[in-house]
């Protein structure tokens, strides 16, 4: 019997050696972004090192991604910017009403999108406050500011780029090849258990298909990184779409398996069906690792709630015109820099399940952000003028907080991530140095009254409650259920619409403790399972067109709007029977057909009704 | 013989020709990305992301030094 010795990774306080290097990285492109700026003496270079610690990703295609988006968010938000000052240059309070409804517009478009473009879009909301609210009093300068912005951007992630490539940053794709095979072996562990108590079915089902809707936008990130990268994307789509409609080829497997209808062997059929969809997962991961084609090139659209979104963005809009008008009124000085940081913690957490809980993290960052930032400015630096010492000194700061993004918990991920731009922002590293104690002290007190009045403000104005969201989610899945061909559904195979489905099923907000969320679960599923029948059902009988079987399919139609199970049944053994010609056609859309009535049953009548609650 | 640079306007603000060269660069590394997959490009090297920095440079050089 021989052993495998599996090395440890190597670990150094605490943490791996891989996010020391992320750490180190992101170091020294900082400091490359920095001495570009000095050299290129740009008017704000601050913003290039401010812009590599918010592109800081531990994979190069992530990075570049986001860097792709930041530089067109930034020139959308220019051009709004100067198009809010032009219209609104003599009225300051006008101004401020525009501004907030600009950003309540992006916020709402953040919530129509996911992963890095919803960060452009609200991006193209802060770079708003960045360039035209901090120019409130110097309209005429907008310009300008918007330009050295952009310039000091472009630096950054010229900067990121340049370091990420050289260092031999890990790509994206191995890891996503790694999860999507373990999400695979769940998958298949899901089918072989058997049929035990629905409620843990249910959580398992549910579970499996909100891992792989949350690897989208690991998916999207790929195609930047590599020549082969827009292949890798399509592979990785693929695959994903593939593990949802084994999924659900799991579930049908075992609703054949319960069903009590006297009907002709279909567990046979069903198992079939299963690893013919194992086998696709298979070709997709291969086509993932070898950087081609993949077999069928499925897309993977997203579900995403219009009112849901536009709720937030009036939210949004709401809680930063409290802060503005608290500022405005009190007329104090530097007030702009706090206003444009407290847009960027809302613009953030947008782009999080929980904006309240993002802006108590930025409460609690704040303040130790600000003696960071006071600790480097006046005892590590002190007064020094040599870029080197500059260098140096940053280096604790900046490698320290972007090993803590790395570490699994939660808390200290958010606090590292905020304190690595927070300290940035408030030291503002400029050439010559100001060492202003008066700049320093005015901008960090106004950053954490700032992030108070934003937390102030969304207890006011509380944001959308999970049983109003899970209540819309809701409604939308059975209005879609209903009117299968509604909207954008005509256009998707059924595996693409097995896909949103998921997605949707993915952003049901759950506190995980509820009998009604693991209610509101195992509907969405039974949603899930029934649509996903009915579709692929549809899309067999179409096959029927043109043969002399057609009066099949709108009989099987008939009965599938109705989800009557008994009239699928008939309509199958009569297409078996009266099949001569196209006996294999025949036989496989029965099949489909008699799978289709099980899993709907199944999922009109579950065995047991949910006990445990879902994590 | 010195080279002279043209300068770059747009809506009369004044842009550095540089900038043009490596937004220029920039868009035909991206042109030829479909070639350089099918040339199994990212094969060729163990460190394919060091060559496609490279092949940026040298093509940023070849634009400054023949425009």
């Amino acid at each position: 019997m021989s052993t495998a010795t599996i090395t440890p990774p190597l670990t150094f306080a605490g943490a791996p050696a891989s996010a020391w290097a992320f750490g180190i990285r992101i170091w020294i492109a900082v400091v490359v972004a920095l001495a570009a700026s000095f050299w290129l003496e740009l008017e704000a270079p601050s913003s290039s090192a401010v812009t590599v610690a918010i592109l800081a990703a531990p994979t190069r295609g992530a990075a570049l991604e986001k860097a792709y988006y930041r530089l067109i968010a930034t020139f959308i938000g220019v051009t709004a910017a100067i198009a809010i000052t032009g219209l609104f240059s003599q009225a300051r309070d006008l101004l401020l009403v525009a501004f907030a409804a600009w950003i309540g517009l992006c916020v709402y478009a953040a919530g129509l999108m996911h992963g890095n473009r919803a960060y452009a879009a609200v991006l193209s909301g802060y770079t708003v406050a960045l360039v035209a609210i901090q120019q409130i009093d110097t309209p005429e300068h907008t310009f300008e500011t918007g330009v050295a912005r952009g310039a000091a951007i472009a630096v950054g992630i010229a900067a990121i780029a340049l370091v990420n490539d050289l260092l031999a940053a890990p790509d994206s794709f191995p890891q996503l090849v790694s999860k999507l095979a373990a999400l695979q072996r769940r998958v298949r562990d899901y089918a072989k258990s058997g049929r035990r108590d629905e409620a843990t079915d249910t959580a398992t089902a549910v579970g499996l298909l909100r891992d792989v809707a949350a690897l989208h936008p690991e998916m999207a990130s790929l195609g930047s990184e590599s020549a082969s990268g827009s292949m890798r994307s399509a592979a990785a789509r693929s695959t994903a779409v593939a593990l949802v409609a084994e999924v659900y080829a799991a579930r049908a497997l075992k609703a054949v398996d319960a069903t009590t209808r006297p009907v002709v062997p279909l567990s046979d059929w069903a198992s079939r069906e299963f690893q013919r969809r194992d086998a696709e997962v298979r070709q997709g991961l291969s086509a993932l690792h070898a950087g081609t084609r993949p077999p069928q090139a499925w897309r993977t659209p997203l579900y995403r709630s219009h009112p849901i979104a536009a709720a937030a963005g009036i939210r949004a809009a709401a809680w930063l015109a409290l802060p503005a008008a608290f500022f405005v009124l009190a007329g104090w000085p530097a007030a702009a820099v706090s206003l444009s940081l407290v847009v960027i913690v809302i613009g953030l957490g947008a782009a999080t399940p929980d904006p309240k809980g993002f802006a108590v993290m930025a409460l609690i960052a704040a303040p130790i952000a600000s003696a960071l930032a006071g600790t480097l400015e006046f005892l590590v630096l002190d007064g020094a003028n040599e870029f080197a010492l500059l260098a140096l000194a940053l280096a604790p700061f900046v490698i320290g907080a972007t090993v803590l993004t790395t570490l699994p918990n939660r808390l200290l991920s958010a606090l590292g991530r905020l304190n690595l731009i927070f300290v940035l922002v408030i030291f503002g590293p400029s050439n010559p140095p100001s060492y202003n104690p008066q700049t320093f002290l005015f901008t960090s007190l106004f950053l954490c009254i700032g992030v108070a009045l934003l937390l102030f403000a969304q207890l006011l104005i509380p944001t959308l409650s999970a049983p109003h969201r899970q209540r819309r989610i809701m409604a939308s899945t059975q209005r879609d259920f209903e009117h299968p061909l509604f909207h954008h559904n005509w256009r998707l195979a059924p595996e693409e619409a097995m896909f949103r489905d998921a997605t949707r099923i993915a952003q049901i907000p759950t506190g995980g403790t509820s009998p009604q969320d693991s209610a509101a679960l195992a509907e969405a599923l039974s949603y899930f399972d029934r649509a996903a029948a009915s579709r692929i059902c549809r899309v067999s009988l179409a096959r029927l067109a043109g043969t002399k079987l057609s009066h099949y399919e709108a009989e099987a139609e008939t009965a599938l709007a109705a989800q009557d199970t008994q009239r699928l049944c008939d309509v199958a053994s009569n297409l078996r029977h009266a099949a001569r010609a196209e006996h294999d056609l025949a036989e496989q859309i029965s099949s489909d057909l008699v799978v289709a009535a099980a899993v709907i049953d199944a999922a009109e009548h579950p065995a047991a009704p949910p006990k445990e609650s879902v994590s | 013989m010195m080279h002279e640079f043209s300068e770059l306007v747009i809506g009369s603000v004044f842009v550095a020709p540089f900038v043009g060269y490596a937004v220029m660069a920039l868009a035909i590394v991206l042109a030829i990305r479909p070639i350089l997959h099918l040339c199994r490009f990212g094969q060729l090297f163990s460190h394919p992301a060091v060559a496609e920095l490279s092949l940026y440079v040298t093509i940023l050089g070849l634009l400054t030094v023949a425009f």
